[in-house]
């Protein structure tokens, strides 16, 4: 029947989507590693016509270390004769971080989240609060987070004493609420007229219209909202880090390492190299949490 | 008015922005009766208010003035009831349910249980000759599968009244006509009464027992066409009598007949 027809056509079995995925997951893995080798080489190539003719800037060994130093400074020990490596600080430290940011996007998704279903529910709430929400955001973190602390360290339940830490979550959760908020009332504001006036005919409360309708029609846009979010999460914390100081994390590390440029130029990239896998690793989880999400709405090239 | 009356409505007006410079009349003092298992079709120009009757029968927006029921009870306690089922020109089925649940939707709403609805909705699969689609996802589907889709959905509660806004609109002619017979099959099959708006003559014809024509500005009934065809099957599509209330209606629509409507419905009636 031409029913059968159209639908076979418009989803292929199984196996063969799976393994076109696998290829394709390959094939992007294989563009992955070749980025990365090409950005080895153009540092090298810059070192070496550094040597030729003279550059604008410093391209010696003090200040663009070769690869092969910067990758050997991992294996090096962190301090002189301790047993802990570099390359274990660096992991270390940006698990740590990494738990911040978690922590502070956690918060971030909830009160963003929680913001922008009030804001959606309420016309007046949206009028009212949605410039604060914007406002919030040109405040320079930079200068932010040393009052956030200060402001923190006064602060203690009882027996329980406030800890720099909640502090740079704080700040990270400061950060990550406000795409999310943008992104999920956007969302919250997308079913069309008719499908709205659907559940209006069957006498949907303002919860079901909330959870069967509005929260499922704003996936699509809550998903690139949490990607925005994650990245905010992973500045706010390590830019957090390095304003106040505060020890444990990769931000640190990096003001640490940054100290002995001068000695040991390759030490700083390796913390910088560390920040931006926190990152890459921040992404990642947040994709498989949007297949998740996405899993069952059309995928694109699909349908 | 008496409960055999599936719609009962009186003098209805319906004005947006009353009161201010934008100021429209959509609606003019419409009066309009359906009876129980009748097909009544809207048929008009943009802008005539076939679409804002219809949303008021639904109480999807308020009239501005009248008197107005739905199987006996005000719109409102109608809605709640969900003694109405509703289908638009987009089947807005909702892409992260499968078919199946997508026609559970109103059942959810109206509380019935799991298995129940299961079951419900597998029955009316069958009725609208989808069942082997019931785990499919909306998008899966053509335009007109899941226009079958929405009308099963709108059937879910096994309401007594249908309210589609111009179901088969986005549709090609081909699958508009199925699609027709379709409907007709499953009102013989249920009985409902069926309010239905539409731009097509030849589909209004064909379908109803009655062709109401609307003309705007301000929006009003400005005649009503019976149609006698009798049991329809292809052949109606291409008969005498199918071509004379065609030709009833356009004329109707062109305002020939003036505002009275009663010639033309005599005229009919002798076919």
């Amino acid at each position: 029947m031409t029913q059968t027809a159209v639908v076979t056509s418009a989803t292929p079995s199984r196996t063969s989507n799976a393994s076109r995925r696998f290829k394709r997951g390959v094939i992007s893995v294989l563009w992955a590693l070749g980025g990365v080798a090409i950005a080895i080489l153009m540092w090298e190539l810059v070192k070496w016509v550094g040597t030729l003719v003279s550059l604008p800037f410093d391209s010696g060994d003090g200040t663009m270390p070769h690869v092969w130093t910067i990758v050997d400074a991992f294996s090096q020990p962190e301090v002189r004769g301790s047993d802990t490596t570099v390359l274990q600080a660096v992991v270390a430290s940006a698990a740590h971080s990494l738990l911040i940011a978690a922590g502070g996007f956690i918060i971030g998704v909830s009160v963003g989240l929680l913001l922008a279903i009030i804001m959606q529910r309420f016309s007046f709430m949206e009028r009212g609060l949605l410039p604060f929400v914007i406002a919030s955001q040109t405040v320079p973190l930079i200068a932010l987070a040393p009052l956030i602390v200060g402001i923190g360290n006064r602060i203690s339940f009882g027996p329980v004493q406030w800890n720099t830490t909640y502090s740079v979550m704080f700040i990270a959760a400061y950060l990550a609420f406000f795409p999310l908020s943008v992104g999920a009332l956007r969302g919250l504001h997308s079913p069309t007229p008719t499908s709205l006036e659907l559940m209006r005919s069957y006498a949907a409360t303002p919860r079901q219209m909330l959870f069967r309708l509005r929260f499922p029609s704003s996936l699509p846009y809550l998903v690139p909202a949490l990607k925005v979010s994650a990245a905010a999460a992973i500045i706010g914390t390590v830019v957090a880090e390095i304003s106040t100081g505060v020890k444990g994390g990769i931000g640190r590390l990096i003001i640490e390492y940054a100290r002995e440029a001068s000695s040991n130029p390759a030490k700083v990239y390796v913390a910088v190299l560390g920040a931006l896998v926190l990152g890459l690793v921040a992404a990642g989880l947040v994709t498989a949490l949007d297949l998740y999400l996405t899993r069952n709405l059309p995928k694109e090239g699909k349908a | 008015m008496s409960d055999s009356t599936a719609v009962n409505a009186k003098g209805i007006w319906k004005i947006f922005n009353e009161g201010q410079a934008n100021e429209v009349t959509a609606l003019q003092e419409v009066d309009l009766t359906v009876d129980q298992g009748e097909f009544i079709s809207l048929i008009g120009p943009s802008g005539c208010g076939k679409s804002t009757l219809l949303r008021v029968i639904a109480d999807l927006t308020d009239a501005t003035k009248g008197e107005l029921t739905v199987a006996g009870l005000s719109v409102h306690e109608a809605r709640k009831q969900q003694r109405y089922g509703i289908a638009f020109q987009q089947a807005a089925l909702f892409d992260w349910r499968t078919v199946r649940r997508n026609i559970e939707l109103p059942l959810e709403l109206a509380g019935w249980d799991k298995a129940k609805r299961k079951e419900r909705a597998l029955e009316l699969l069958e009725m609208v000759q989808l069942s082997d689609f019931a785990e499919h996802r909306p998008w899966e589907l053509s335009g007109g599968m899941q226009q079958r889709v929405a009308i099963a959905r709108s059937l879910a509660v096994d309401p007594p009244l249908l309210l589609m806004d111009e179901p088969f609109g986005a549709l090609d002619e081909m699958t508009r006509e199925r699609m027709q017979n379709e409907l007709l099959r499953i009102r013989l099959e249920t009985g409902k009464s069926i309010i239905f708006v539409t731009h097509s003559i030849p589909e209004a014809v064909y379908l109803s027992d009655r062709v109401v024509v609307m003309s705007p500005r301000p929006g009003r009934i400005t005649d009503v066409i019976n149609v006698n065809l009798g049991d329809r099957n292809e052949d109606t599509r291409e008969s005498e009598a199918f071509f004379e209330s065609v030709t009833a209606v356009r004329e109707a629509l062109r305002g020939r007949t003036g505002n009275s409507g009663s010639s033309i419905r005599a005229r009919v009636g002798e076919v």
